[in-house]
């Protein structure tokens, strides 16, 4: 799996390229670290062509971590595989999710300065 | 144009006990799927792409109306939070609202419309904003603004929430009566108020009183009436000498000999009084019964593989459990208890006994690593009532069954797909595990997660 | 099943109080204890207050106790059905083979104003 990260709206926006698997997810554990926990994060899925369960879990574990501390992920531009697995899980009912990386960054940015 | 329909799960999820198994958003008005009207409505006011939007699940809608080929518009789903407003939902589909003028059906609404009147001329005559409402929802335009006509005739519109089965039936009697002049309605008509499917049989002595609504692959038995006001779905059998007046009667339905079946909705095994809600499940063949269409659950393969691991651990733990249970049984430190499970999504119940294991000391240590706790349950799968890996049983709770109605592929195991991923985070996100595998498992895959939860247990 | 016979105007009339479920496992020992308790009464009320759940086996032994009843010119009515049975017969007609009351006190009174003869 590839992540390229790039800055939009003051949010680090984090684009998954490839398979996020039990193999990959440990690439994931950055952002669920103590140092990140309290910035707010987008996840740009658009290029993520496989997702399983233990993917899903490294996306609940960066969920549960920030939101402990008052932070929030964002999912953006899922594609239609990605969707049948959050929707097979029921797993959308864990996430905000946004079809654009703008307005998710913009919404993650509103949460960070009303903290 | 797009339209945006944003329908809330709290709004529709009373739909589930009525009829089990049926996506609320397919449960069908009159004889068409709920949302097949939305659709018609949305290509009607000049739509060229759809999108759903709910917090609750898509995934039936998703496998009936695909990405809307058959409309010819383009279908698309997005997920929202249960507790959000329009302005948050739409701000979540930037993208797709941003190219065009958007309407928004919000809310768990019909739409009364006329399909000889000229929609797409009103919705360019108005001005952004909602432009009519009901307790229930409403309909709103976003985006630029047309060319603003106060002349232009209004035609016929108005919202209907639907809230109960009251509703829902008064609904489906007016559009039976109506007929499809106003509304698009599936099937063959050589005379209003007449509707005929495929491939219905009618014995000579069947009566047929208008105006009614008859599916494809029905059979009307010797001395069978039909109707006035009665909608009659596809893959129905009435039986000999059986009366059909004002009711609805839904897909995969068998009506038995000699009844009478007035003012009632059935659907599969199901008898609902529509203006009380009363509603009752018939377990008796011989009234009402579900056709089934085919058999679901695992494959020949599956079952066999299922079995032969449930026979291997037996083996396994045959010789610890013979010396432990007796031993721990004396200390008091093996606890038995009865409760009855969901064992599939179809509501089938079993009453397991579960047992659970104080620990202390080593040997109850060894008897929990060793899973002899689930000993028992083993020889439920060589019964086939348990799957030897699945989701953990949902206790069956009147409240519970609507959590089952959400889990699609929901099979009750001794062991749970949960307990052998090393998640990180658990609690109510177990069942992300467990619907993931319940959709994408395999039989050889089901023996590796079945030792991993045994190994993982062995290292608790 | 609790059975008591009252008497209202010089007519016994048994009241047997139906409970839970009358299924197919059942419904045979309604009809071998209605045989007993026509030895003590000829007119009858079924109080169904608390009857949950009636199938079509059930509802045979219900319609043959009425058949006994009336061979030996008594009659059997029903009180207090709950809107599932109520369900139930009126899908299978039995509705039209009973003089059915709201409560079980109506059901005895109507013994009374001749309607049992």
């Amino acid at each position: 799996m590839i992540i390229i990260e790039k800055i939009c709206h003051n949010i680090t926006v984090v684009a998954l390229q490839g398979t996020l698997d039990s193999c990959s997810s440990s690439q994931l554990h950055y952002y669920s670290s103590p140092s990140v926990t309290e910035v707010p994060l987008v996840i740009d899925l658009s290029n993520l062509d496989f997702l399983d369960s233990s993917g899903l879990g490294a996306l609940v574990e960066i969920a549960r971590k920030k939101r402990e501390k008052g932070s929030d992920v964002k999912l953006a531009c899922m594609n239609d595989k990605v969707r049948k697995v959050f929707e097979i899980t029921q797993a959308y009912r864990l996430f905000d999710i946004y079809d654009d990386v703008e307005a998710a960054a913009v919404n993650a940015g509103n949460k960070k300065n009303s903290l | 144009m797009k339209t945006l329909v944003v329908i809330r799960e709290k709004d529709y999820e009373w739909l589930y006990p009525v009829f089990p198994g049926v996506h609320p958003l397919l449960v069908p008005v009159c004889n068409k799927p709920y949302a097949e009207f939305l659709i018609d409505f949305a290509i009607l006011a000049g739509s060229n792409a759809i999108r759903f939007v709910s917090d609750g699940q898509l995934g039936g809608l998703e496998h009936y109306c695909e990405n809307g080929s058959r409309w010819g518009i383009e279908i698309s789903y997005a997920s929202m939070l249960g507790d959000e407003d329009l302005e948050t939902v739409i701000d979540k589909n930037r993208r797709y609202c941003s190219a065009d003028r958007i309407l928004c059906i919000s809310g768990f609404v019909f739409i009364r419309y006329n399909k000889q009147h000229d929609y797409k001329k009103l919705i360019a005559s108005l001005s952004p904003g909602e432009f009519i409402s009901c307790s229930h929802g409403s309909l709103s335009l976003l985006g630029n603004t047309g060319n603003i006509d106060n002349s232009a005739e209004k035609p016929e519109l108005s919202l209907v929430g639907l809230d109960s089965t009251g509703v829902y039936y008064r609904l489906s009697v007016e559009i039976l009566k109506c007929g499809s002049s106003p509304y698009v309605l599936p099937g063959y008509s050589s005379e209003a108020d007449c509707h005929i499917g495929r491939n219905v049989v009618m014995s000579k002595s069947t009566e047929i009183r208008k105006p009614v609504i008859i599916g494809n692959n029905v059979q009307l038995l010797a001395g069978s009436v039909v109707g006035p006001d009665s909608v009659i779905g596809s893959n129905v059998i009435i039986d000999r000498e059986s009366t059909i007046i004002g009711s609805i009667v839904l897909d995969n339905t068998y009506i038995g000999e000699n009844l009478d079946l007035e003012n009632r909705i059935a659907a599969g095994n199901i008898l609902i009084e529509p203006e009380s809600g009363a509603s009752l499940a018939m377990e008796d063949p011989h009234l009402l019964t579900g056709i089934k269409k085919r058999g679901g659950g695992g494959t020949v393969f599956q079952t066999f593989v299922h079995l032969f691991v449930a026979v291997l651990l037996i083996t396994i733990m045959l010789v610890p459990f013979a010396l432990l249970f007796p031993i721990l049984r004396l200390q008091g430190k093996w606890h038995e208890s009865s409760n009855t499970y969901y064992t599939s999504s179809s509501g089938k119940t079993l009453t397991l006994t579960t047992v659970a294991i104080d620990r202390s000391g080593p040997l109850s240590a060894l008897a929990l690593a060793l899973s002899l706790d689930r000993f028992a349950l083993l020889f439920r799968v060589l019964g086939g009532q348990l799957a030897i890996i699945g989701s953990q049983p949902v206790a069956a709770t009147p409240g519970s069954r609507m959590v089952l109605e959400r889990m699609t592929g929901y099979r009750a195991g001794v062991f749970s797909y949960a307990e052998a991923e090393e998640w990180p985070v658990n609690g109510g996100d177990t069942a992300i595990v467990e619907l993931f595998y319940a959709a994408h498992g395999t039989p050889l895959q089901d023996v590796v997660m079945t030792f991993k939860a045994f190994f993982n247990r062995i290292h608790e | 099943m609790k059975f008591h016979v009252e008497t209202l105007s010089g007519k016994n009339i048994g009241i047997a109080e139906l409970s839970g479920r009358l299924d197919a496992e059942n419904s045979a020992e309604l009809q071998t204890s209605f045989a007993l308790w026509q030895k003590q009464a000829v007119f009858f009320v079924f109080d169904c207050i608390n009857l949950d759940f009636v199938d079509s086996s059930g509802l045979g032994a219900i319609v043959a106790c009425l058949r006994k009843a009336l061979e030996h010119n008594g009659d059997l009515r029903l009180a207090a059905l709950g809107p599932k049975v109520s369900m139930v017969f009126d899908l299978t007609k039995a509705k039209k083979l009973f003089l059915i009351f709201p409560d079980t006190p109506g059901a005895i009174q109507s013994f009374g104003t001749g309607g049992a003869s």
